[in-house]
């Protein structure tokens, strides 16, 4: 390949780095002129991507009015609660198993009462 | 750094969760913004939106993405859609992305390292529709289907931009003399 065909490739091949070898790369390997500009491109995106990590100063005042618009914070509903939360998931596990034994005690506990109220007196008595 | 913790603290709606957010992340949301939209006042208004959004959103974070990721595509939407609304996306929609490539005259190799503030001003002077393609992949390590996602075209098309972008932008810093080409 020659200059001219490299050259427009080379913005794209500027961010990948590893790349089976081709006509493009094997012209690269004995242009030193294509290879500095493809280095120039990789200094170029190598210095946007350092740009993540600096911000530029917010005017005076930017923060406060920014806070001033916030909604205020909903305090969710029980049950939205209890499906974020895994501390309460076991609480409401647990107190859940708590009613419902309860409940199957005095279940076994009423039919038993009703059984001997349902008896003659005089069986009653003997019971 | 945003914790999974204040997360779910923002979630359960504990007070001053959400105001932390804001203040560890808010010079971010506000950089991205700028670069982005290009005007100070503009991204204050983008940055609101964000926010409200972000607000919004957190009910349905699950943590798949870091949180870092899912603010800089909410940035990202929020700048879109406040450029859409000031109609000044009208070049991105007259742009031509099959337009071929002529052939690049090559960078002068003399200049020096990439400097800071060159590098800004460079940005600054892009096309919003070449700014936002590289801003959000280069700066940000969006992948170009996320980027086409926020932008409303394709991955293609945003690699064209990405493409046209870089050469403008070196072209720019290291004075080719195709310099005003797109």
């Amino acid at each position: 390949m020659k200059c001219e065909e490299v050259r427009p490739l080379l913005p794209e091949m500027a961010d990948v780095w590893l790349r089976s070898a081709g006509p493009a790369e094997e012209h690269l390997a004995g242009c030193a002129m294509c290879s500095a500009e493809l280095g120039r491109y990789r200094a170029l995106i190598h210095e946007l991507s350092a740009l993540r990590d600096s911000v530029d100063e917010p005017p005076e005042g930017f923060l406060a009015r920014l806070l001033a618009q916030l909604p205020e914070p909903e305090r969710p509903g029980l049950l939205r609660r209890v499906g974020a939360d895994e501390r309460l998931q076991y609480a409401a596990l647990s107190l859940g198993g708590v009613v419902v034994g309860a409940a199957a005690i005095g279940l076994l506990w009423w039919r038993s009462a009703r059984k001997t109220l349902d008896q003659p007196p005089a069986t009653r008595a003997a019971i | 750094m945003i914790t999974a913790e204040l997360l779910a603290a923002c979630r359960r709606g504990d007070p001053g969760a959400f105001e932390e957010v804001v203040r560890t992340t808010y010079r971010h949301v506000y950089t991205q913004a700028y670069r982005l939209v290009g005007d100070r006042q503009e991204a204050e208004d983008v940055a609101q939106d964000a926010y409200l959004r972000v607000f919004r959103g957190l009910s349905g974070f699950r943590g798949e993405a870091r949180f870092e990721t899912w603010l800089y595509r909410i940035v990202a939407n929020a700048a879109m859609s406040h450029l859409r609304r000031r109609r000044r996306f009208g070049e991105v929609l007259t742009l031509n992305e099959d337009e071929p490539f002529d052939v690049p005259a090559p960078l002068r190799l003399d200049e020096e390292a990439v400097d800071r503030d060159e590098l800004r001003r460079g940005l600054e002077g892009l096309p919003v529709s070449l700014r936002s393609a590289l801003v959000l992949k280069d700066v940000y390590g969006l992948s170009c289907q996320e980027i086409g996602d926020e932008l409303g075209i394709s991955e293609g098309a945003v690699k064209v931009r990405l493409h046209r972008a870089r050469r403008r932008l070196a072209a720019s810093l290291f004075g080719r003399e195709d310099a005003g080409e797109v």
